[in-house]
């Protein structure tokens, strides 16, 4: 009995240390990334001596379930991860922290950062010098291929022959589906391939994520650039037009069968599984593909191809102090450690993409992995879907519109590209900025 | 004494009224309320994301928007063929595995609880494992249809022919044992001495079913199809997780819809008319099909 009193007192006194030790909250996408940064963390932590839970979330729900606790106003987050798009939301309906005075008073330069990242990540309005975040992963919609197959003589041959060039990474979207139709239905060790795992995903964002890349290297603009809010001839111009047509023909052409609601975790199985020649995804996965590939044979990397021009869909995200948190303090602690280089330094090497400027201007980094460079290339030329505190509702008219298109075989690229316009006129109109 | 008392001296309608006051307060602020604060939204522009902006008054032109979109209609086409699809499969073949079972023989109760197996899952769970077996590449659908006949790869829920065909499929496969367990329960509320009677007036078998059997269960059927028929105007899970009302909008049903306008769009206003006019749907239908129900039953 006396043990078991001891024992009892033990556990209490445990519970009770454990309750007052100081203690945030982290939420994130579940992701290879969010490993590594809960890896990174633990130096924080021994460092601050404040413990650091980790709260991710799937992608398909990341939006929705962070989103309607910013909504709630809700106190389970003391800081957040959240994607670039939400930055607009984040500000104006004062979810985030305003990060302004806490840089200044901790010497924290965006100067540090690079550009792109800073306008994507941590500015509203656009390009202003109000900060809501820190860039904290940077990424962009990029491309990986199988560099075994390439580099097999008798397939580099026969493409050779048929194409007129060199089969390799491809210099634009043209020859992008030259190679993807090279390999559809074409057996290689005894088994069929398929051309390109594509974004085709219905319920969040796959799909337009995906599609974006090539409207872009198109050289489609959402608005006019001299009024904004203006988009017709903009957002479905001839080239917009044209990038989504293409889109269609590289699924129907391309993509392996029942590819039909695919993002991130369907492309990246499509490729391990040695479907596809080509996957699209973020740069985030890179790392997971890369270490199932030691000696560099089997996979290889590249920026988003250019059309008409060189152009890629941003990913990535900013790391904000949720203004509902009762330990701001503290979340801003975390805020001023993950800014150091050294720790970005740590950030880079564990698999996370930091956007510090002391780690990408490195003279190492390029060669640091066979994906780094493509990385630089591609943060040189990204861009965002709308980042409007709206944004939400821009993309589901877009998601529904596409897929119609593209995968439901539905009317044509113009008409649910002007469809796609007629429901943000209403949105904006609805938001008082038409 | 003087609680006693007290409690001696109330009317039979207070102590009636003490038994169901709690279930009324319940009823008015889980149902009613809500039901009265949506319909009055359903007049205003709200969006409830954005926060600080009150709501003004609209009048009709939330009802008005929503009956005027052709998506919404198309949406409503879309959840009437699953909804008729559904409930005439699960109606024949629930009524078929009733008679089935009905019927006395070695393994019967083993077959009974293997059939009603599928509607013990979670619709979630059963979206999901279903997009596997759909997969066109390694799924089973696909590998069983083809053993009897070679139709080549297709792609059940990536097709907008067939996506609408893979949700009813898969309701179908899950709920019939709900009307087949309703069914069965009217069969065997069927008198013995009717088949007896019938047998001495030398009625055949098929005469029998037309004129004792189905009669019998009828209402029994009925009543399983008007729960299902609910259920269905407001299915959402299992379609999210199997096509998330996909390719493009092919299997988008009104709740689905209803929810991305509410949820994640945000319009408030628009998606409370929108609710109303789905209430007042499934009410008007729900009350005519009760109405029939009795009328069936009483003859």
């Amino acid at each position: 009995m006396k043990k078991i009193m001891i024992l009892l007192f033990v556990s209490l006194f445990t519970f009770s240390a454990n309750s007052n030790a100081k203690s945030i909250t982290l939420g994130w996408a579940a992701w290879d990334p969010a490993n590594a940064l809960q890896e990174l963390t633990k130096e924080f932590t021994a460092e601050t001596g404040i413990d650091v839970n980790f709260e991710f979330v799937p992608w398909p729900n990341f939006a929705d379930r962070m989103l309607n606790e910013l909504n709630n106003k809700g106190k389970t987050f003391d800081l957040l991860i959240g994607d670039s798009q939400w930055i607009g939301a984040g500000a104006v309906y004062g979810h985030y922290v305003k990060l302004n005075d806490f840089f200044d008073k901790e010497g924290i330069s965006m100067n540090d950062f690079s550009p792109a990242t800073v306008y994507a990540y941590s500015t509203w309005p656009k390009g202003s010098e109000n900060y809501y975040a820190l860039p904290a992963m940077g990424d962009a919609l990029a491309w990986a291929y199988r560099k075994d197959w390439f580099d097999r003589p008798e397939l580099k041959s026969e493409f050779k022959k048929k194409h007129g060039y060199d089969l390799g990474v491809p210099a634009s979207w043209d020859q992008l589906y030259d190679m993807c139709t090279f390999f559809q239905g074409r057996e290689i060790d005894g088994q069929k391939r398929y051309g390109a795992a594509i974004n085709t995903e219905r319920g969040s964002e796959g799909i337009t994520m995906g599609v974006t890349a090539a409207m872009y290297a198109w050289g489609m603009e959402y608005e006019n650039p001299n009024k904004p809010y203006d988009m017709e001839g903009y957002f479905n111009s001839p080239q917009a037009v044209e990038a989504v047509e293409f889109y269609r023909k590289l699924y129907e052409d391309c993509a392996p069968p029942g590819h039909s609601d695919a993002y991130m975790v369907a492309n990246l199985d499509a490729y391990k599984s040695g479907q596809v020649a080509f996957q699209m995804n973020w740069y985030a996965f890179w790392p997971g593909v890369s270490k199932e590939d030691s000696d560099g044979r089997v996979s290889g990397f590249f920026a988003n191809p250019k059309q008409n021009v060189a152009a890629a869909t941003l990913g990535g995200q900013g790391i904000s102090v949720v203004k509902y948190s009762d330990k701001q303090d503290l979340a801003l602690e975390y805020i001023k450690w993950f800014a150091r280089p050294d720790v970005q330094q740590k950030w880079w090497d564990l698999g996370g993409y930091s956007c510090h400027n002391d780690v990408l201007n490195s003279p190492s980094f390029p060669t640091s992995t066979v994906y780094a460079q493509g990385f630089l290339d591609s943060m040189g030329i990204v861009k965002d879907f709308w980042q409007e505190p709206t944004f939400v509702e821009l993309m589901l008219p877009m998601q529904e519109a596409i897929h119609d298109y593209v995968v439901n075989g539905k009317g044509t690229a113009k008409g649910a590209l002007d469809k796609i316009i007629e429901e943000w006129v209403e949105v904006f109109e609805a938001d008082g900025k038409l | 004494m003087s609680v006693k008392k007290k409690f001696k001296g109330l009317s039979d309608k207070a102590v009636a009224w003490l038994f169901i006051g709690p279930s009324v307060f319940l009823l008015l602020a889980i149902n009613i309320y809500p039901l009265i604060y949506a319909i009055r939204m359903s007049f205003t522009n709200f969006y409830a994301n954005k926060i600080g902006r009150e709501p003004q008054f609209v009048g009709l032109k939330n009802y008005i928007k929503v009956l005027n979109k052709e998506a919404i209609w198309e949406k409503m086409q879309v959840t009437a063929n699953f909804m008729f699809w559904t409930l005439l499969l699960q109606a024949l073949i629930g009524l078929g595995l009733a008679l089935l079972l009905n019927r006395k023989f070695k393994g019967n109760e083993l077959l009974t609880t293997l059939i009603v197996l599928p509607m013990m899952l979670s619709p979630a769970v059963v979206g999901v494992f279903w997009t596997y077996l759909y997969n066109p590449q390694v799924g089973l659908f696909n590998y069983v249809v083809n053993f009897f006949y070679d139709f080549g790869s297709f792609d059940m829920i990536g097709s907008s022919e067939l996506a609408p065909w893979s949700i009813v499929i898969v309701d179908t496969w899950m709920w019939t044992p709900f009307t087949m367990l309703i069914c069965l329960a009217g069969l065997r509320s069927v008198p013995n001495y009717l088949y007896e009677a019938a047998e001495v007036d030398r009625a055949s078998k098929w005469q029998q079913f037309i004129y004792i059997t189905l009669p019998s269960v009828l209402p029994f059927l009925l009543l399983a199809l008007l729960f299902r028929g609910i259920e269905n105007f407001k299915m959402f899970d299992m379609v999210v997780e199997l096509t998330s009302g996909g390719p493009g909008s092919a299997t988008e049903l009104a709740s689905i819809n209803l929810k991305r306008e509410a949820f994640e769009k945000w319009k408030t206003g628009y998606s409370s008319a929108f609710a109303v006019i789905l209430f007042v749907t499934i009410f008007g239908f729900g009350n005519v099909y009760v109405k029939v129900m009795n009328k069936i039953k009483e003859r």
